[in-house]
């Protein structure tokens, strides 16, 4: 008996060890985090634009994840807790509508091919991706970067080879084609913008269809709606936008 | 077999441990379109990448067999010393988190790679985005539970028959080939499998090193990953599945398992 029922206060002291959520949230308290999905391609603006939103907001603390905007709105469909999302593209955002009612675009961008400065085949055209042996690569076809450069190469015409690999998302297009795994990847102009000491662009020639905008917006479920909303303003301000300009995104009205 | 009697703790966290393993799986089946479930099979790339799974993941085992048993025979035999600082090497990859994986195996074979570089110099081919990195992959992640499993049994066998053979004279291979290997059949097809599932579950390292072309190195895995941005019910049904072959291998292979792991 007596074993027996030692076990059992020790199942009942461990099971009093984990905290129910009223608890955990007291001690929260003294800090506010502020959740932010982020397409992949606002990485390394918005990690900037968050650090001085901290600066400008003590006490908050902005907590980013960079995923491909199509992830990113599955996750919020499944109820991930998130305050604000900002979309590489706007179909992305309306298939969040009913938890991101509003939104406002505050960027565009562009795909391009990006190919490294000392690549041996020597690629000055959309139309070398057909130089056999080549390897370049794309975003899957389901996310943002991959609708846009799919429909810059259909615009274009031409390109009969195929891409050996659809990443999940812009970031890891780049990280293969930045450490040389491939000959060539379409990726966002900003993204090369970033990369400019060891890539080169080219341009696709309709620029129209290789355009993507990005909306943000608050989500409707989120508990901090004022922080929310001052998080998108600092994106939306002169300051956001010059950060954004600075880093290759097109400007919008 | 008598039945021996069994306490409160035991069965009340027993209980518990079986519902966290069991409630997702019974939820997943839940969520499947079963109406619908063939064409959403047959359509796409779905049947594609459960081909491309189910052949890789299988090559890889092969490969995980013919070149672990060895692996495993020769870290029971060896002196304390050897084993001792060989098999956390081997066994490394258990531990790894995949996306590490990957990054090794980049690093490796990758144009800029150790060997890669050198491979991609002489012939052009590096093999990264090629179907062979799927299976490299596999291997990688696979072999070391093979090893694990297969050395175990292998240091468990009884040694009256191997004694005999010695005293017979019989060669170190045809004891290795005669008296271990057969009596190791159950230890063996446990650790292949084991390793197949874990080829065959492969996603992040997977991504890495191979990419993700449907047809050529989109895996199953990776295909329910995409289609969760597309459709959930596709998601749903290409996971089911997954999950039927899972417990039918598991289901066929129960008297091997169990022997394997009451010896």
């Amino acid at each position: 008996m007596m074993p027996r029922a030692r076990a059992f206060v020790t199942a009942v002291a461990v099971l009093s060890l984990i905290p129910t959520p009223s608890q955990a949230s007291l001690h929260r308290n003294e800090t506010v985090t502020l959740t932010v999905f982020a397409a992949s391609s606002l990485g390394q603006t918005f990690a900037i634009l968050g650090k001085a939103f901290e600066v400008k907001h003590p006490g908050v603390k902005v907590e980013f994840s960079f995923l491909a905007s199509s992830t990113l709105a599955t996750q919020i469909l499944a109820g991930a807790p998130v305050d604000v999302f900002a979309s590489a593209s706007i179909s992305e955002m309306a298939r969040v509508k009913s938890l991101v009612p509003d939104m406002s675009i505050f960027a565009a961008n562009r795909v391009i091919l990006a190919t490294p400065r000392d690549n041996k085949f020597h690629i000055n055209k959309i139309v070398d991706l057909n130089k056999s042996g080549l390897k370049w690569i794309q975003c899957a076809h389901v996310v943002p970067c991959g609708v846009a450069a799919d429909a810059a190469l259909a615009s274009e015409g031409r390109v009969s080879s195929k891409p050996v690999s659809l990443e999940p998302k812009v970031s890891s297009v780049v990280a293969k084609l930045v450490s040389r795994e491939v000959d060539a990847a379409i990726i966002y102009h900003t993204d090369f913008i970033a990369n400019r000491d060891v890539l080169k662009e080219i341009h696709f020639k309709d620029t129209a269809a290789a355009i993507t905008r990005y909306p943000i917006g608050v989500v409707k479920t989120s508990a901090h709606q004022p922080l929310a909303k001052a998080f998108v303003a600092t994106v939306l301000s002169a300051y956001g936008r010059k950060v954004l300009a600075e880093a290759g995104f097109l400007r919008t009205k | 077999m008598n039945r021996k009697r069994l306490d409160t703790f035991n069965l009340v966290f027993a209980t518990l441990g079986g519902l966290v393993l069991l409630l997702p799986l019974m939820a997943l089946f839940t969520k499947v379109p079963w109406a619908t479930l063939v064409t959403r099979l047959t359509n796409g790339n779905a049947m594609a990448a459960i081909r491309l799974s189910l052949w890789s993941s299988l090559l890889a085992t092969l490969i995980c067999v013919i070149l672990g048993v060895p692996l495993a025979w020769v870290l029971a035999r060896g002196s304390r010393r050897f084993v001792n600082m060989v098999r956390p090497f081997v066994l490394a990859p258990i531990v790894l988190p995949p996306t590490v994986a990957g990054m090794s195996l980049l690093a490796l074979l990758g144009r800029n790679g150790l060997i890669g570089r050198y491979i991609y110099d002489a012939t052009g081919w590096s093999m990264p985005f090629t179907a062979s990195a799927v299976v490299f992959t596999g291997v990688f992640v696979g072999m070391p539970f093979l090893v694990l499993v297969v050395e175990s049994t292998f240091r468990h066998l009884p040694s009256d028959q191997e004694d005999a053979a010695e005293i017979d004279r019989a060669t170190p291979f045809t004891l290795f080939r005669l008296i271990a290997l057969p009596q190791s059949r159950n230890g063996i097809a446990t650790g292949a499998l084991l390793a197949w599932a874990r080829a065959l579950g492969e996603f992040g390292a997977t991504m890495m090193f191979a990419g993700s072309l449907p047809g050529l190195t989109q895996t199953w895995p990776m295909q329910v990953y995409f289609e969760t941005d597309q459709d959930m019910s596709t998601a749903y049904a290409l996971s089911a599945v997954m999950a039927i072959v899972a417990v039918a291998v598991v289901f066929a292979l129960r008297k091997q398992l169990r022997r394997a792991f009451t010896n």
